[in-house]
């Protein structure tokens, strides 16, 4: 079941691939740069979806403590840091040519920033401990901590950043709300998300495989 | 605005790249997972080897077999 | 032992420890004196420079002698082979937890008024109105801290690599807090009222209680035999 995931992942990705420079146009302010949202946003929004799915699995393993959970938290994360650190980098290949700056301490990017760094801890954590079982029930702890977080890092950044302040840069890629934007965009954004369920049922299912054999 | 194609190409090769290492190393360690397994498997299939060669007849040579304690050599 | 009993044992006991031994303080103290003689060297001559990055400074020391503090959290129980005794003692482990949380929160409000009091003698700061609204924001600000910091102290307390993993998992976990007390901070000091930091003073209450509670809920699993 996993190979046809796989497939149809392979598949998602090169219809993205082709929509993504085939049937979307030449964006008009920022010329073909802007083709790399294709790529920035579906990473990042699929990594949301994979701390969603971590902070899940961690509060049902703390509940059942079923070993499964704990397999799927630790597969999400490692996933999620995968694709939130690649939106980082790309959002900052794209921001060069069109901020003039690979970096910029706004709301949006200082959050993700945030969020990037509380879950390279949580993989720290799981790298430090060795007994599986209490690396199990530490890094679930962490990652519910992590969760309820977020929304305070969100306010606590967006107000920093707005109050007092006239907001910052524009930000590349506005939305003119066209479908020849919007569907190449979408195609990429499930192919992603695709991409994320593929490897975490393969790493979840390699981790099983790995305490099986040490067992 | 110039098309900045080097930037497009640095961010998909960038994902890429990273996309294929991490799926490269989940097939190299599922692999070693298997041949782990497969070498405890046999490990566990193969006869015990108690102490004295002696204590099981059948395990024992045809040369030592034929020596009798004492005989001469041929 | 009642419950509340059992917690101001534990803080009772952390408190009588350091009292005695003072280690903990004595490095704080001397830790916070090295950071006002270095931001001394570094600003002391422009003073408007100084005013402007004067209330992150400030909870630079703050932070950096929590993380002191609160790593030091269950240095005593590790170093006298009493982690056992925890682990195995009877009832809910979230006693413990609120006694390690009123020790540390003890030492660190200690700390940080010995901090503030440096500050305004060799910075020749006037706190007058500001006074009772940074009382306020410091107060909540170190539960947040103090909070978060013990659950994690528990958790990397018998961890390889633990004094870096420490802080690496606690400080952007605390961003909100830092955030909100420094700005909080900053507009007191400019003579603001407490009433125009509202919104972060209400982020730093609704922080604290998300973070109380949730430590109070998983100490037990932390602390699982």
């Amino acid at each position: 079941m996993v190979k046809t995931l796989g497939w149809l992942t392979a598949a998602a990705l090169a219809a993205g691939l082709v929509m993504a420079f085939g049937v979307a146009p030449r964006e008009v302010t920022q010329g073909n740069v802007q083709r790399i949202m294709y790529v920035h946003v579906p990473l990042i929004l699929a990594s949301y979806v994979a701390f969603v799915v971590l902070a899940v699995a961690s509060l049902v393993y703390l509940v059942r403590r079923d070993p499964a959970a704990d397999g799927v938290a630790h597969a999400s994360g490692e996933v999620g840091v995968m694709f939130v650190g690649l939106g980082i980098a790309t959002g900052s290949i794209w921001g060069k040519p069109t901020w003039g700056t690979w970096w910029t301490w706004d709301a949006r990017l200082t959050s993700v920033a945030i969020l990037f760094v509380m879950y390279l801890g949580y993989l720290l954590l799981r790298g430090t401990i060795d007994d599986p079982e209490r690396a199990a029930r530490y890094c679930a702890v962490l990652g519910i901590v992590a969760a309820l977080d977020i929304p305070l890092v969100h306010f606590s950044v967006y107000w920093w950043r707005t109050l007092h302040q006239p907001p910052s840069l524009m930000k590349p890629g506005g939305f003119t709300g066209s479908s020849s934007i919007l569907w190449p965009l979408l195609v990429n954004l499930l192919a992603f998300i695709l991409l994320y369920v593929y490897f975490v049922a393969r790493r979840a299912r390699l981790l099983r495989a790995q305490a099986e054999a040490i067992a | 605005m110039p098309d900045h194609w080097s930037f497009v190409a640095a961010a998909y090769g960038l994902t890429a790249a990273v996309l294929l290492i991490y799926w490269r190393r989940l097939a190299t360690k599922e692999r070693e997972v298997e041949a782990s397994k497969r070498l405890n498997a046999e490990r566990s299939r193969e006869p015990s080897i108690t102490g004295h060669p002696r204590s099981e007849p059948a395990s024992r040579t045809p040369l030592q077999q034929n020596q009798r304690p004492g005989a001469p050599l041929p | 032992m009642s419950y509340a009993r059992r917690a101001l044992a534990v803080a009772w006991k952390d408190l009588a420890v350091e009292r005695r031994s003072k280690e903990t303080l004595n490095a704080l103290v001397f830790f916070s004196l090295l950071l006002l003689f270095v931001f001394q060297f570094t600003l002391g001559g422009d003073r408007e420079r100084l005013a402007a990055v004067l209330p992150g400074v400030l909870w630079l020391g703050f932070v950096l002698s929590a993380l002191l503090a609160l790593g030091r959290t269950f240095l005593v129980e590790r170093e006298h082979d009493c982690w056992e005794g925890l682990l195995l003692a009877p009832g809910d482990k979230s006693a413990i937890y609120l006694g390690k949380l009123a020790g540390n929160l003890a030492l660190m409000l200690v700390v940080e008024a010995l901090v503030l009091g440096l500050f305004v003698v060799f910075f020749d700061i006037d706190l007058g109105r500001a006074l009772p609204g940074l009382l306020v924001v410091v107060l909540l600000g170190t539960l947040g801290l103090a909070a978060v910091g013990t659950l994690f102290a528990a958790m990397t307390a018998n961890v390889r690599a633990r004094e870096l993993l420490f802080p690496v998992l606690l400080l952007p976990v605390q961003v909100p807090v830092l955030l909100a007390t420094v700005k909080a901070t900053e507009a007191l000091l400019l003579g603001e009222p407490l009433g125009a930091v509202g919104h972060w003073v209400k982020l730093l209450l609704a922080a604290d209680v998300v973070y109380v509670v949730v430590s109070l809920l998983t100490f037990d699993v932390v602390l699982e035999a």
